[in-house]
């Protein structure tokens, strides 16, 4: 049986691609202006204004460049997304994503249990309860960043979506935020698989994963236990 | 044609007597150079033609979309960017019209129409004047906002008399050999306007007088400034940024 089903490994890597020239084209437009404010206005809420993303950071080589990537990238992004959310609703794997009832309760335990509050490792399915809301909110994360993209590509167009934002100016500065938390949630889950669970690399490669070696037979925490538990 | 063999590296570098550690450093430096090559590139040559498709593919969408009754409305609490709109020309000194060189200026309306124009500011002025409060989406990011006033575009097509067959206009300009062609629904649309006048006064030479193009539909790029001419075509002619790389349809 393998762990993750070959559709779902992948869209993932499909992801990977797409999300991650998505985010260094989008930083390498963003560039172009560092900032939100409209003209003759100031921002409220970006500390940082006028002070560029190192270019080591993007991608597209010049604004051009980086647009062309952007609004090319982003059907694969969108294309993929819909494949893998159609796939794990016609196939049921979500269900091991969706939050269950006592999802704060259990994932308070999971951090009780990192802050080694809490010594063995909670009960737990496919994934555990902070998984289950990573992975949840990730597609959740992706529509945003879609939708505030859509927002600003057309805000003539499409200018009833642009306004339900908050306008051009704030509907950027979500599309910012999306594409923040999207990083912030894809580096906390690279950090984990390497420091937890490296036995899922495998997983979502070729699919075999072995459930003797999973973080709750480990008793696993960062950087704790990560070779077999002795018996 | 003779090729040298293919080779896996692993092989190469048991050939050149590399050890497995030496190897690893040099692949994983190796891998390490393409990420670097990657980032802040324009990423590998063969994606270009990908790109083009994508952009064909968007502005087929973008085209669907354009509806000429969706109007740039612009936001009552937004401020009017008054002399903090950029200034913008590709000229190395901003273009003036010497009319002591170039005897007085006309805009020019040709191409596929039955009566060519020719007209000076003031036959501009006479026309039906409309204005807008309207944002200006600049392809860098920022916006601003500013009232302009002018004569609509399809009034000009339509004084011209311009033929069916016209699918395509093409703006020219005096700062340097700037010009951007539009598809004729966009430039139909009716907030494009030959704009002579910004937040109430005729415009100055460093926001493109003494006339520009100017429509939310666009981006900001392709409105051309230092405007001369306005040429009805059968077929679309590129522009000043369209052929260095932005997407010819830039709409909004």
């Amino acid at each position: 049986m393998k762990r993750h089903h070959a559709v779902v490994r992948i869209t993932h890597w499909v992801n990977v691609v797409a999300l991650t020239i998505m985010v260094a084209s989008g930083l390498r437009i963003f560039n172009a202006y560092p900032a939100f404010a409209r003209k003759g206005e100031t921002f409220c809420c970006y500390p940082f204004a006028g002070r560029p993303i190192p270019a080591k950071l993007t991608f597209g080589g010049w604004l051009a460049g980086a647009r062309n990537w952007h609004f090319a990238m982003m059907w694969v992004l969108v294309v993929n997304g819909l494949v893998y959310l159609g796939f794990i609703y016609l196939h049921g794997e979500w269900r091991d994503l969706v939050p269950r009832r006592g999802v704060v309760r259990d994932s308070i335990e999971m951090v009780r249990f990192y802050l080694t509050i809490r010594r063995d490792h909670p009960r737990q399915g496919k994934h555990n309860a902070l998984q289950r809301m990573t992975y949840f909110a990730f597609p959740i994360l992706g529509a945003a960043a879609v939708v505030t993209g859509l927002a600003i590509w057309k805000p003539v167009e499409l200018a009833p979506l642009t306004n339900l934002l908050g306008g051009y100016v704030w509907a950027r500065y979500w599309h910012f935020w999306a594409m923040l938390l999207l990083v912030i949630f894809s580096f906390v889950h690279i950090f984990m698989v390497f420091t937890v669970d490296p036995y899922s690399i495998p997983a979502i490669i070729t699919g075999n994963y072995r459930e003797d070696l999973s973080p709750e037979e480990r008793n696993a925490r960062p950087f704790v236990h990560l070779l077999k538990r002795s018996k | 044609m003779s090729r040298p063999p293919r080779m896996g590296l692993g092989h190469a570098a048991e050939r050149a007597g590399i050890d497995r550690r030496r190897f690893l450093e040099l692949a994983s430096g190796a891998a390490g150079a393409l990420v670097l090559a990657a980032c802040d590139s324009q990423g590998p040559k063969s994606a270009q033609g990908l790109l083009k498709f994508a952009e064909r593919k968007n502005e087929s969408l973008e085209r669907v979309l354009l509806r000429h009754s969706s109007m740039d409305v612009a936001r009552a609490s937004a401020h009017t960017a008054g002399s903090h709109f950029p200034s913008y020309f590709v000229s190395n000194t901003v273009p003036r019209w010497d009319e002591s060189v170039r005897g007085p200026w006309k805009l020019v309306v040709d191409g596929m129409v039955r009566t060519p124009l020719s007209l000076s500011l003031a036959d501009l002025a006479a026309l039906p004047r409309i204005g807008y409060r309207l944002d200006h989406f600049c392809v860098e990011g920022w916006t601003a906002v500013a009232t302009r006033t002018g004569v609509r575009l399809a009034e000009l097509a339509r004084l011209a008399g311009a033929l069916p067959g016209a699918q395509y206009v093409d703006f020219s300009s005096f700062d340097s050999d700037y010009h951007e062609s539009w598809d004729i629904d966009s430039a139909m649309h009716p907030q494009t306007l030959v704009v002579y006048a910004q937040d109430g006064h005729y415009l100055n030479a460093a926001w493109g007088a003494p006339a520009r193009i100017y429509s939310p539909v666009k981006l900001g790029y392709k409105n051309t400034k230092y405007l001369t001419r306005i040429t009805f075509m059968p077929q679309r002619n590129g522009g000043y940024w369209s052929d260095r790389g932005y997407e010819w349809y830039g709409g909004v």
